[in-house]
């Protein structure tokens, strides 16, 4: 709605004398022009904060239909190290190894989407994020954990409306919430036998008490230099230091 | 951010609809802004939202810089002369001692295997002075790690040829404790010597942690009635714990 206010108040404006030299009024429209530009870029931001923020919500409770309809029908889905999924409906089937399809009483499955850094390109037409995830899972007098990780996505704008095209998350830990992380580490899920992802993970890292980084999507915030680091030492995989 | 969004798309609606009324009656009302200056008043309110953006992304990546101990990008994220003052280790001054505080205190850089560290950033208020030079930010770090751990920031930030950069990280702590929960344990605050290396400067104020309280003064106003933060003798108490506090 703004942008067709500003277009018709750009047409009024131009349509006006307004006792300024045409020169004055091509740089006033050029100005309009990038400032529909750049708030065209914060409302997409604002999109893509609310379509993540929707998948963290119906996933809390195994709304998997609204789950997968967030993303593209070529959008990909990969959790830990359970491999990439590619596909509305392979999405949606993936989803039942978390449970079966709609709230159960007795079962917490919160995944918090929290603390994103969104970039939108600069033709407005695609973006990439880092998020948080908290994960609380529980089953009443039988299990507690806490989980946390780290999103790297990608989300493309298809007839004006933003979509999930690649959802990642990069498990860091699960922890018996008992326990605690000094005394408990819960491995991450590896890929289903039962129903196999559609390629196997892009990344081979483990979980808590193993440590790996996950890359950043964007260059360092000051120097403006890609975010580049040795990935840590693994003695289990044998990922040693350069 | 989305309530930032909604105002500034609200006051972008009312600017854009508001122009051509004052532009038509233009030639028999000088006093009314120029179409021209009304444009630039609306860039610079755009130019402030994306300000506060850009200094909520860096402390975001602050905190996913401090998760995986990626302490050289870390300290580029302050600017040359940036101070930073955490718990109760007293002032460093210049981005270089931020780097040797961290590689001192916590290692090289990255995370080592069997360690998490994970210092979450959220619930950032930011404001941008009127300048557009100057920033300021409240907010919190959730720490999960061997234990838990609340530190509260309320940190400077300043624009330098055109980039945002962390000018002053004063992160006081609420409440470290053991795993087993604030209801049990509690971790004293840190001191100047807690452990190496040697602060620049003494702590800017001398506080105590959970289960006693301080309250770091705010930055703005009440955001209802306007009432600036008033610095009063029952902003901090001392508490003893019951249970024997647990070493770091």
């Amino acid at each position: 709605m703004s942008r067709k206010l500003v277009m018709l108040t750009l047409l009024a404006a131009l349509a006006l004398p307004l006792g300024a030299s045409a020169q004055g009024l091509s740089d006033v429209e050029a100005k309009v022009g990038e400032l529909r530009k750049r708030v065209a870029l914060l409302k997409d931001q604002e999109a893509i904060e609310n379509l993540q923020a929707a998948y963290g919500f119906y996933f809390d409770k195994m709304l998997w239909g609204e789950v997968s309809d967030l993303f593209t029908a070529r959008g990909s889905f990969e959790y830990g190290q359970r491999g990439v999924y590619i596909g509305k409906e392979r999405i949606r089937k993936a989803l039942l190894l978390f449970g079966a399809e709609g709230p159960e009483a007795g079962k917490l499955n919160n995944h918090m989407q929290l603390q994103p850094v969104i970039h939108v390109a600069e033709d407005g037409r695609s973006a990439k994020a880092r998020w948080r995830g908290m994960v609380q899972l529980a089953r009443p007098h039988a299990s507690g954990q806490w989980g946390e990780g780290v999103y790297e996505n990608e989300y493309v704008k298809e007839g004006g409306v933003w979509k999930i095209a690649r959802l990642h998350f990069y498990v860091t830990a699960f922890v018996d919430y008992d326990l605690g992380f000094t005394k408990s580490a819960n491995p991450a899920e590896g890929p289903s036998a039962l129903f196999p992802p559609d390629q196997p993970p892009t990344e081979i890292y483990r979980s808590f008490p193993g440590v790996y980084i996950p890359p950043f999507h964007y260059p360092h915030p000051v120097t403006g230099k890609p975010i580049t680091f040795p990935q840590p030492a693994d003695t289990v995989l044998g990922r040693k230091l350069p | 951010m989305s309530t930032r969004f909604v105002n500034m798309l609200v006051a972008a609606v009312t600017l854009a609809t508001g122009i051509a009324g004052p532009a038509l009656a233009q030639g028999s009302d000088s006093s009314a802004p120029s179409l021209a200056a009304r444009v630039a008043a609306l860039e610079t309110r755009i130019t402030r939202l994306e300000d506060a953006n850009q200094i909520e992304r860096v402390q975001r990546t602050y905190g996913y810089f401090v998760d995986k101990g990626l302490w050289t990008p870390l300290s580029e994220l302050f600017s040359d002369d940036a101070t930073l003052e955490i718990g109760g280790r007293g002032v460093f001054v210049g981005r270089k001692r931020v780097l040797e505080y961290m590689q001192t205190a916590f290692g090289t850089d990255g995370v080592k295997e069997g360690r998490i560290q994970n210092h979450m950033q959220f619930q950032q208020i930011t404001d941008i002075a009127p300048d557009g030079l100057h920033g300021q930010a409240r907010s919190r770090a959730f720490v999960m790690a061997g234990g838990w751990g609340l530190p509260l920031y309320e940190n400077d930030y300043v624009k330098e040829n055109g980039v945002w950069k962390i000018s002053k990280l004063k992160g006081p702590f609420t409440m470290y404790t053991a795993w087993e929960g604030w209801h049990k344990s509690a971790t004293p605050n840190t001191r100047p010597d807690s452990f190496m290396p040697p602060p620049d400067l003494p702590p800017s104020v001398v506080y105590l942690t959970y289960p006693s309280y301080y309250i770091i003064p705010f930055h703005y106003a009440h955001p209802v009635t306007g009432a600036p933060w008033k610095v009063g003798a029952g902003d901090a108490g001392a508490q003893p714990f019951a249970p024997p506090a647990v070493p770091r």
